[in-house]
């Protein structure tokens, strides 16, 4: 029954991790139409930050935060820098086809991967290094009983939690979150309803970044720290978006934690 | 007043428009008739902006539209309803309404709350049906909702595109005759496509016949009613 319990808890935390990743994938595939397989290169390149920050003895919290924001950043500078002027590219006949239209920015995204991979090498000297945990690892006591769960695992299903629930807050109760459903679901009429839908594609891209950034924090004190150490959560992520069907946040987030289970 | 100079719209080297130049008056309904493929849809998607002109102006009053982004022609005052009655439908028919005054939401919110109340009023089943998902609703209730969206931008403009496609002739003309009872009662200005040549012609005061991408008659409503050799000519019948 323990063992049991141990990898229910486990599976739910790995899974709530899953979650955001998908999250992540979702946002930019729902807002802007890519498949964005950069989005762990940004989020291990955000946790490579944090976790300078916290060698120069800033505190793991500060690192934290820094990581987020700097998540938001990469996300709209992705987007801002390449993914937009490659859309909006229109001298090349080859380039304009809905075929091309529609890979070119995978292809980007693919090479912005490397990109960060390299660069996170270069920086960083590519070495695995730990990544610390703001709580124990180790197993919960209650009174003389160790429970099934740890208090890390805890603190990921809380972080999780809290952040799919001020997702859904945003978008099922702020006119930006009714604008970015709405630009996802019908472009042409979100612009001609005023809203300035590269905008709102942007917030996507950052809000997407700062998700996966929060999936690279919560998941290396598990895995350690390198330029490849997220790939298989890319993989385990987007294998689960696309069962999902890359739509609802909620059925993304059932299938996620039914995948790691 | 709007105003349309030498336009000329092209994809892929075919004139869609091809040199056309018009004027319709403020607070007026002008009515813009035409077989398919004369270019109607295309000449309201170019005043918005969803399609750029090769050539000529648009001009709202003294404002210069040509080479501005849809966004910015909203918020100048120019709503367009899209043909096929262009709501969002898994959004809720209240967000459906919301959307259109969003970009007014931090500078007019009053406003906005007085706006959503009078389209409500204007089509009191969409109150009924506020929560539902827009793609629940019927052909009519649709496009009530896609000018309720457009009218909650409190457009000086309205650029009407076949409202009355695919629905039964009482509820187009019903809706008309409401465009009709606003553009009087608020001064709105419209300009209205349709195929449906008679209903539209009724209720507008001035009217642009189009054929392939040009115009070949700019006249008052009632004097193109009467032209059954035009209508003959350019509309079979």
């Amino acid at each position: 029954m323990n063992s049991f319990l141990t990898a229910f808890f486990a599976g739910t935390s790995q899974g709530a991790i899953y979650a955001l990743v998908s999250l992540g994938l979702v946002l930019v595939w729902r807002g802007a139409g890519v498949v964005n397989f950069a989005q762990m290169g940004q989020a291990m390149f955000t946790t490579y930050i944090a976790s300078q920050l916290i060698q120069n003895e800033y505190s793991y919290w500060s690192a934290f935060v820094i990581a987020l924001i700097s998540g938001a950043i990469l996300g709209a500078i992705v987007d801002l820098g390449i993914m937009r002027p490659l859309s909006s590219r229109k001298n090349s006949q080859l380039l304009n086809s809905q075929s091309m239209r529609t890979t070119i920015p995978v292809i980007a995204s693919l090479g912005i991967l490397g990109v960060l991979k390299s660069v996170a090498g270069i920086l960083w000297a590519g070495e695995e290094r730990g990544f610390p945990a703001p709580v124990p690892t180790t197993g919960l006591r209650l009174g003389n009983t160790d429970l099934a769960i740890t208090g890390f695992d805890l603190f990921v299903i809380g972080v999780v939690f809290l952040a799919l629930v001020l997702t859904t807050i945003f978008f099922t109760r702020t006119g930006m979150g009714l604008a970015m459903r709405a630009s996802a679901l019908n472009p042409e009429v979100t612009r001609l309803s005023g809203i300035r839908v590269g905008s709102v594609r942007t917030l996507s891209w950052a809000i997407s970044g700062t998700a996966s950034s929060l999936a690279g924090l919560l998941v290396t004190p598990k895995t350690n720290l390198s330029p490849n150490t997220l790939d298989l959560l890319l993989i385990v992520g987007f294998t689960a978006a696309v069962v999902g069907g890359l739509t609802s946040l909620a059925v993304q987030f059932w299938v996620d934690l039914f995948w790691a289970m | 007043m709007l105003k349309v100079s030498n336009l000329v719209t092209e994809f892929a080297s075919i004139k869609a428009l091809n040199d056309i130049s018009f004027q319709a008056k403020p607070g007026r309904i002008t009515t813009v008739i035409g077989a398919n493929g004369a270019g109607k849809s295309t000449l309201l998607r170019t005043i918005s902006g969803l399609e750029r002109p090769t050539s000529g102006s648009i001009t709202w009053f003294d404002e210069e539209l040509t080479d501005k982004s849809v966004e910015a022609i909203v918020r100048s005052g120019v709503a367009q309803v899209p043909e096929g009655h262009a709501v969002i439908s898994q959004l809720s028919v209240a967000e459906n309404i919301e959307l259109g005054g969003l970009f007014r939401k931090r500078q007019a919110r009053g406003d906005l709350e007085i706006a959503t109340k009078e389209v409500y009023e204007l089509f009191p089943i969409l109150f009924e049906r506020r929560r539902e998902p827009a793609g629940s609703l019927s052909g009519g209730e649709r496009q009530m909702l896609a000018i309720s969206r457009a009218l909650v931008a409190r457009p000086k403009l309205l650029l009407l595109d076949e409202p009355s496609l695919g629905l039964a002739p009482l509820i187009s003309a019903q809706i008309i005759s409401i465009v009709d009872e606003l553009c009087k009662s608020t001064g709105l200005t419209v300009l209205l496509v349709e195929q449906n040549a008679n209903t539209a012609l009724a209720v507008a005061d001035h009217g642009i016949l189009l054929a392939l991408g040009k115009v070949v008659a700019d006249l008052p409503a009632k004097e193109l009613i009467a032209d059954s050799a035009l209508r003959a000519a350019y509309l079979g019948y």
